[in-house]
Formats: structure tokens, sequence, C-alpha cells
């Protein structure tokens, strides 16, 4: 399965790693051990390596993904290096290109439509979730300014 | 402190010194987009965004022994026409645009990065496409011209990348600051496409601090000055700024110092720039820094380090490939003076208020990560 997968990139053993993402039913009530601390983080890390790769117009990663970000040649990070100017802080917000009150996530298909002319992705799908993971991540320290132009 | 502000401290204190300005005969005018109070301290939110002219005028004295102008085209990133034709409309709307002038411009410079991954067929495109243009060309690499082929196919459509001649009473100089990039493809074992992937990510971690002039250019620039009247106006033109504003996205060259160490003595220096894809003017020790705006899309301000001198050019509308982009007009004329216009195709092109400009937004941002890890 994928969860597998993912913790040997990050060199865990799989079925230890496993162990601590499943755990014993009512482990919310124990305290949280170290372990679980770097599994957590593991987890969200995995997200923001594979949104950093879409981001950047990873092909293989699009293809594993089953996504089409752009037709154009154009990525997300050309106009956004490092994420700049993305301004995820600011969302939702009235969003001037699409005339509405929008979310990043909408931001971010509009961007894959018009001036990557890729293909919209479904607002729960894998490849939003992990690009929500790479922009907030990249952004860490940035203050919440919701609702700014 | 972090390391990047460290040395940006250190360029501070070595190359803008109290006092050191360019030569006081390059006249700021109510023409120039330099802002006056941010020459003799910190200017108000309010005289930051006023009303700025489209034109930047330098007076330069003993300049041109006849009026004359030239023009900028640069970053172009031209793709396989069948991939991205919208970059090929706007390179041949600036090429259009550049022949239509009138008067003539005396010259056309190509400030690098006409290809977006140096293939053969997207140089070739550019050269095609700037046949529109009948004047003199002269070109400089970019980084995205050079490392499929480490600058093979760039070497024989334009020759030499560094080049020097004297025009009306200036002397121009051409300098590669992009072949010079440390190896970070044969440890690696890096196919070409897979060397020019990385260099061609501007926020990639991989290809490390590429630009530079390097020791032996630097000789060359050094003979090169070395017969010219230190009072008369030398205009260089770089891919890269010759200062240190953001070394992450190689908004720099490595070696600024020694740069600066050849450039010390001669009192009116413009460098004219490419690669920062936007609005960008400084002033480094007696050297004045402008840069130019891509034909194909702006890159967003750097999250620090932009000069305190930049006037900075308006939020775009990302929903407009024609907004944000253009080239420019330069034109010494008979009073002088060196004007650079931007050519950008919208009615106004810098910030008129801070909602204007995006660096109003604060944001933290931090390097990539996936570009350094396996199987990378
Ligand atoms: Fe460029
Ligand atoms: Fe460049």
């Amino acid at each position: 399965m994928t969860v597998t997968c993912r913790f040997i990139l990050f060199r865990v053993a799989p079925a230890a790693a496993l162990a601590v993402l499943v755990g014993p039913a009512g482990a919310h009530k124990d305290p949280v051990t170290p372990q679980q601390l770097s599994t957590y983080q593991q987890v969200f890390m995995e997200q923001v390596r594979k949104g950093d790769l879409l981001f950047h117009g990873d092909a293989a990663t699009e293809k594993e993904m089953a996504v089409v970000l752009s037709n154009t040649g154009m990525a997300c990070a050309m106009c956004h290096p490092m994420t700049a100017d993305t301004h995820p802080a600011t969302f939702p917000k009235y969003q001037v290109q699409m005339a509405k009150f929008a979310t990043l996530r909408d931001m971010i298909n509009w961007c894959i439509e018009k001036p990557n002319q890729g293909e919209k992705i479904a607002d729960d799908s894998e490849a939003m979730k992990a690009l929500e993971a790479y922009i907030y991540w990249s952004q860490s320290g940035t203050v919440l300014n919701p609702g700014k132009f | 402190m972090s390391e990047l502000d460290k040395v940006r401290r250190e360029m501070a204190a070595v190359l803008q010194q109290p006092g050191v300005r360019p030569d006081p005969s390059l006249r700021i005018t109510r023409r120039t987009f330099v802002h006056k109070s941010c020459l003799v301290g910190a200017a108000t939110v309010a005289e930051t965004f006023a009303w700025w002219p489209l034109i930047n005028t330098l007076d330069i004295a003993h300049a041109a022994e006849a009026p004359f102008k030239f023009a900028w085209i640069s970053d172009t990133h031209l793709y396989p026409r069948s991939l991205n034709t919208r970059f090929v409309e706007k390179t041949m709307r600036a090429a259009k645009e550049v022949q239509a002038m009138s008067p003539p411009a005396d010259f056309l410079i190509f400030g690098g990065d006409l290809a977006q991954l140096g293939k053969v067929e997207e140089l070739e495109l550019g050269v095609e496409i700037l046949k529109e243009v009948n004047i003199r060309k002269v070109y400089i690499p970019g980084e995205h011209d050079w490392y499929l082929d480490m600058g093979k196919k760039w070497g024989e459509l334009f020759g030499q990348p560094h080049w020097t001649f004297d025009h009306k009473g200036v002397r121009f100089v051409g300098l590669d600051t992009v072949s010079r990039g440390p190896d970070y493809w044969t440890a690696k074992k890096m196919s070409p496409e897979e060397r020019m992937g990385h260099m061609a990510t501007l926020d990639g971690t991989v290809a490390g601090p590429w630009a530079g002039v390097g020791r032996d250019q630097l000789d060359w620039l050094q003979k090169t000055l070395a017969n010219w009247d230190r009072n008369r106006p030398v205009i260089i033109f770089s891919h890269n700024p010759l200062y240190e504003y953001y070394p992450p996205w190689n908004f720099w060259v490595r070696d600024w110092r020694e740069v600066n160490e050849v450039l010390k003595p001669y009192t009116k220096v413009t460098n004219i720039h490419g690669h920062v894809h936007q609005v960008l003017y400084n002033e480094i020790g007696t050297m004045r820094s402008i840069g130019m705006l891509a034909t194909s899309w702006p890159w967003p301000y750097a999250p620090e380090g932009v000069p305190k001198l930049t006037k900075p050019m308006i939020r775009v509308d990302p929903g407009d490939h024609f907004d944000g982009v253009g080239w420019e007009k330069i034109d010494v004329s008979a009073q002088d003076k060196v004007d650079v216009e931007y050519v950008m195709w919208r009615k106004q092109v810098l910030a008129q208020s801070p909602d204007d400009y995006a660096k109003s937004i604060p944001e933290v941002l931090r390097p990539r990560v996936a570009d350094n890890m396996w199987p990378y």
C-alpha cells in the first residue's frame, strides 16, 4: 500500500511506522510518543515533497497522480518561486480574477486552468492536498491575513 | 542573523558607504524614477507610492557625440512553437515594435534567456523571430541558453559571449555571467537534460551559486577599460545584476566584490541587466544598475533585498499573459542624457499605492526540498 512506500523513502522500517500510524484503539488518550510525532511529521513532509514536485512541474509525479496541471510548459513555480506571491495567508477572500469569494483551492485551480491551460483537479484530490501542503509549508511563519487584496 | 543577512550587510558596508554614489553629474531629474527621498533618507509610504514617471532619465556628462537610441529585449524563454505559442507571440510583438521605432534604434541588445531549455530548436526559433529586427544585433547568454550543451549551439549562433565596442562616445561591454557555474552534474551523473532542468528552476537548490563573472573575464574587463577615460560613460550589459540582491535565485553575481574592484575607478558606469524579469533600480558604489522586464513572464520581487531605490512595478493580472512583461528603449540624447523607457503592454507600469505592490503583504518563504531528496 502507499503508506509503505512513503516510509521507504524516509528510511523508516515500514512495519514499525505502520504500527505507529494505526496504533492501538484509543491511542489518542495516551501521551504522544516521540516516535509518533516523527511519524506524523513524516506523513506531512511526504505530502510537501509531492506538492513541491507538482508545483515545479515534475512530469513523473503528475503522471503518477494522474493529473495534467499544465499544457503550456509553465509550472506554478515559474511565476511563484518558493511560492512567492501565492499569498495563501490571504485566503479566503474576494478574488478579482474569478469575481467571486474564493479559497486557496479555487485559486490553485484557476491558475491550473487559465495561465497553465491544464486540467482542473478535484477539491479533495490527493494532488490538491499535496499542493496545499507544499504552499502552506513553504510559507510557514507568514502571518494570517484573510481577506487581504 | 542568517547567512544571507551577513552577506548583505557586508555588501552594504563595502559598497554603499555614505556619500559614495555615481558621479554627481549623473543628476537626478524629475523624470528619473529613482526616488530622491530614498537617497537622502527613508521615504514615507506616501512618497514611495507617489506619482512616478515612466521614463528614467540619467544625465551623463560628455556622453553622446550624437544622439542615439538602442533597444533591449531579453528573457523570451522560447519553447518549441508547438508547445507554447504565447511566448512566441510576445517575442514577435517586441521584435515588431523595436523594428518600428522611429527614429530607428542604432542597435538591439538581446540580454539572454532566448530559449527555455537550451534546445537547438528553441534557439533557432529565437534567431528566426529576431530576423524581423533589421538593425545591428548583439547578444549575451542567459543560463537557460547554456546548460543543455554548455553553450555549444549558442556560440555557433552568436559567437563570443563577452565583447566590447565604442559607439558615439560611450564604451559598451557585454559580459557573460552564466557560463562559470560550479559543476553540480558530474558527480551526480546527470544527463544534459537533467542538468538543464535544475538550472532552469529559479528556486532550485541544486545548481547553486552559478552566476559569476570569473577571474579571467574580470582581467579581460580591466584590460578593456584600461584605455578609457575614467570620467566617460560606460554601459555594461549582463544577464545577472552585478551586485547582491537575492542569491537563492541568483539575483546577483557571486564575485560582486571583484567586479566592484575593477569598476571602482570609473565614475559613470551604468549596468543594464536581465534575469530578474522585473523593474529594478539600484546604485552600488559609483555604478547605477537597472533591471529589465522579460517578454515571457514576470518574476515576483524577492522576499528580501529589494533595493530601497527601486520603485516597484505594479502587481500584474495573471489572467493576461501580455501583462507585466515587455521590452525597453534606451535613448542617449544630444543633451547627454540616458533615458530608459520600460515598454510594458499596459498603461501603468509602476505601483501607485501599497495595495498595488505584492510585497506589501509580507510573506515568509523557505526554499524547496524535493530537488534535494531521493531520487534526485
Ligand atoms: Fe529569464
Ligand atoms: Fe536567467
